[in-house]
């Protein structure tokens, strides 16, 4: 394989500084929108991947450009940190969103323990198999985007019932999800 | 046209949403947050598998290209000792210059090396690598549960990168501020929101990929016992090459030359890349030959013999079907293995950087509480113990690797275990000890360990060229842990005051 090393990757991390350096300066002025500035930054992103394809490959190179581009933005970042004086922690605290902090009781954190790990994880694989066994398309296609959409299906229901205060409405929905799914799939079968 | 400082109201981000995900993101990143970090730790090192093995075991002879009559050689002094086992010759390339063997009957393996005439010099003795590896993969836990924890953790981590962005109404107006030095919780917050957005697709790809890969083992599991009554065999051929009928009288050795050739002849553009020949001297034997293209990221070209030579199955880049191609790639997308050093050392660094964003959480919670009157000086320490006593462990085991590889490839579980236990203990009990402290003390142990494990290393191996740069690495690194941060070091003493008054002060206010 064409290995970006030393001739692509510093192209590939000055245009993300690059990129990072426009969106700064554009989203610093806080007196006016700039949307040449930002729609620049965001342009150079997409063509540090874009061109990353063309020179390494298709998926080599945008998977190297998600690499690399961050270490540029984020060297942008450090260059612009602040220092400050080291002082008492309440400063600006109340800007930062809280979490809420409810009268919360033991068994209330179990049960969402429960729905976001085993129920979230039954529903999420419902959806997988049902899309593995009913959707067209290859055999080893269709079987691999379903593994791919256990985790993604997963996190997502994790965060959903995490934050979720009604939990009979996060049992409902991921206990009818995962009868309706794994149902839907037993049915068909694989094809 | 001015523009509005305020917080966005609507959608996703009203305050109630924003507080609610909030909280999930708070209560998933605690509960998981040591072995989150553990896994990025250990992920972040994994990426350098390669070099590492070159690095422990230095001296072996390089081999940039091998010819088939070599390759046929060394499988052929192996062979009497194949049997029922499946051997794996791994072809060498520009980041692994090994002509490599694997024998796995399932339970154990064994690996060798073989020079560029194919003839077999030594076993492969990595055992810190394969001590590291296993650590990420399966924690050194039996496969199945291992796998699955680690695949929990992917999709803790994964959940926990959504509600971020949920929970994080600026996201976008703060992407680039950095705050050093003010307030801890400020500045924890700056770190963990900087290093979790703007690498934010590639930490979303590692979780996922790293995710499904430990959760295969569950998933086809649940698979088969939902269509195939438990036989995941039945799975897994939907995405394997066919096997002959089963034949197990004696056999030849299959001529494996004759395949290599056949390969190069409909596929020129492809460089082999690994050969796996299961059931060797049955009459049943088959022959796995997969190669590799550039510009491509999974391996491409496929062919699946029969120990006469009959192509069963044969494919190349336009007639892979996409879940063929992910297939392919989940690995190499995962540890970064595509791009050469650069991309390693990319990931390697992102891989550090997710790490940081799971420590700095904690440390934002636990900011937080001081801020509200309730510190909780113990989980502090706890923290500590595992933030910077990890990094420490591993490199004492490392120290350990280069100077009683027999010990470490015996007891590096143990040690690593009892030290982990050892250390979490101690810092939950000794109260006198500040968490600040505990970071500053493991932080300079982990310097002088990487400096003592490099020289170590030269002085057992040697100025050798696949060796040394790795050890300027190890002694570099361990030097700025050791005598850096001087700066950092007032900050953290400011803070210890300042943290020590501000439960008093709460306390009188409220």
């Amino acid at each position: 394989m064409i290995a970006p090393d030393w001739i692509a990757a510093p192209l590939l991390l000055a245009a993300g500084s690059a990129g990072g350096w426009l969106l700064r300066t554009s989203w610093r002025d806080r007196q006016n929108d700039r949307p040449a500035l930002v729609i620049a930054g965001w342009a150079l992103l997409v063509a540090d991947a874009a061109g990353a394809a063309l020179a390494l490959g298709v998926m080599p190179g945008i998977a190297a450009a998600l690499a690399l581009a961050p270490l540029g933005l984020l060297a942008v970042v450090m260059q612009g940190a602040i220092r400050r004086e080291a002082r008492q922690p309440r400063d600006r605290a109340n800007l930062a969103p809280e979490p809420l902090e409810g009268t919360s009781r033991p068994w209330r954190g179990w049960v969402k323990g429960l729905l976001a790990g085993p129920l979230g994880m039954t529903a999420a694989m419902g959806i997988a198999f049902c899309y593995a066994v009913w959707m067209p398309g290859a055999v080893q296609t269709r079987l691999l985007i379903a593994a791919l959409l256990v985790p993604a299906l997963w996190g997502l229901a994790m965060t959903w019932t995490l934050a979720d205060q009604r939990l009979l409405r996060s049992t409902a929905v991921l206990a009818g999800t995962s009868l309706l799914g794994f149902g839907l799939a037993f049915l068909k079968g694989m094809s | 046209m001015g523009r509005s400082n305020q917080t966005p109201k609507g959608g996703l981000y009203r305050p109630e949403i924003v507080r609610a995900v909030l909280s999930g993101h708070s209560v998933l990143g605690i509960a998981f947050a040591a072995v989150i970090y553990l896994v990025c730790l250990t992920g972040a090192l994994s990426v350098f598998q390669q070099d590492f093995t070159l690095w422990e075991q230095p001296g072996l002879p390089r081999v940039e290209r091998i010819s088939d009559a070599a390759v046929v050689h060394a499988v052929a002094q192996l062979a009497p000792r194949v049997g029922e086992e499946t051997l794996y010759v791994s072809f060498p390339d520009a980041d692994m210059p090994r002509l490599r063997l694997t024998m796995d009957n399932g339970h154990e393996e064994h690996n060798w090396i073989a020079d560029a005439q194919g003839r077999i010099v030594g076993e492969v003795d990595t055992p810190w690598t394969e001590f590291l590896t296993t650590l990420h993969i399966q924690l050194h836990l039996p496969r199945g549960w291992g796998g699955f924890i680690v695949g929990l953790t992917g999709v803790a981590l994964l959940s926990s990168l959504i509600s971020g962005i949920l929970s994080h109404p600026r996201v976008l107006r703060d992407a680039f501020h950095l705050r050093l030095g003010g307030s801890r919780r400020l500045q924890e917050a700056d770190w963990h929101n900087r290093l979790g957005v703007w690498p934010l697709p590639f930490h979303v790809l590692v979780s996922l990929t790293g995710a499904l890969l430990g959760l295969s083992t569950i998933i086809v599991g649940a698979l088969a016992m939902l269509l195939y009554r438990g036989d995941t065999q039945r799975v897994y051929a939907l995405l394997l090459p066919p096997k002959p009928p089963v034949d197990a009288r004696a056999a030849p050795l299959p001529d494996l030359g004759a395949m290599l050739a056949t390969a190069r002849a409909k596929a020129p553009l492809g460089d082999p890349h690994m050969m796996i020949i299961t059931h060797a001297g049955r009459r049943d034997a088959s022959v796995s030959l997969t190669q590799e293209r550039p510009g491509l990221l999974a391996t491409q070209d496929s062919f699946a013999f029969t120990a006469n030579g009959r192509i069963l199955q044969e494919k190349h880049p336009g007639g892979l079907t996409l879940g063929e191609q992910i297939l392919g790639a989940l690995g190499t997308l995962h540890f970064g293995w595509f791009g050469g050093v650069a991309v390693r050392i990319a990931y390697g660094l992102l891989g550090i950087a997710l790490s940081a964003v799971t420590a700095s959480g904690i440390h934002v919670w636990l900011a937080r509480r001081r801020d509200k009157g309730r510190p909780a000086p113990q989980w502090e320490r706890i923290w500590a113990s595992i933030l910077w006593g990890q990094p420490a462990i591993l490199a004492l085991t490392a120290a350990l690797g280069v100077a009683a590889p027999a010990m470490i490839e015996r007891m590096a579980t143990g040690l690593w275990l009892g030290l982990t236990m050892a250390s979490v203990i101690a810092a939950a009990v000794v109260t006198r000890v500040t968490d600040a402290r505990i970071r500053a003390l493991l932080r300079r142990m982990t310097g002088a360990l990487l400096v003592v494990t490099a020289l170590l290393h030269v002085a057992r191996h040697g100025a050798h060229g696949d060796g040394i740069a790795m050890d300027a690495i190890l002694a570099t690194l361990g030097l700025c842990l050791t005598w850096s941060w001087r700066g950092k070091r007032m900050n953290d003493t400011a803070r210890e005051a300042s943290a020590s008054v501000e439960p008093f002060a709460s306390s009188a206010k409220g």
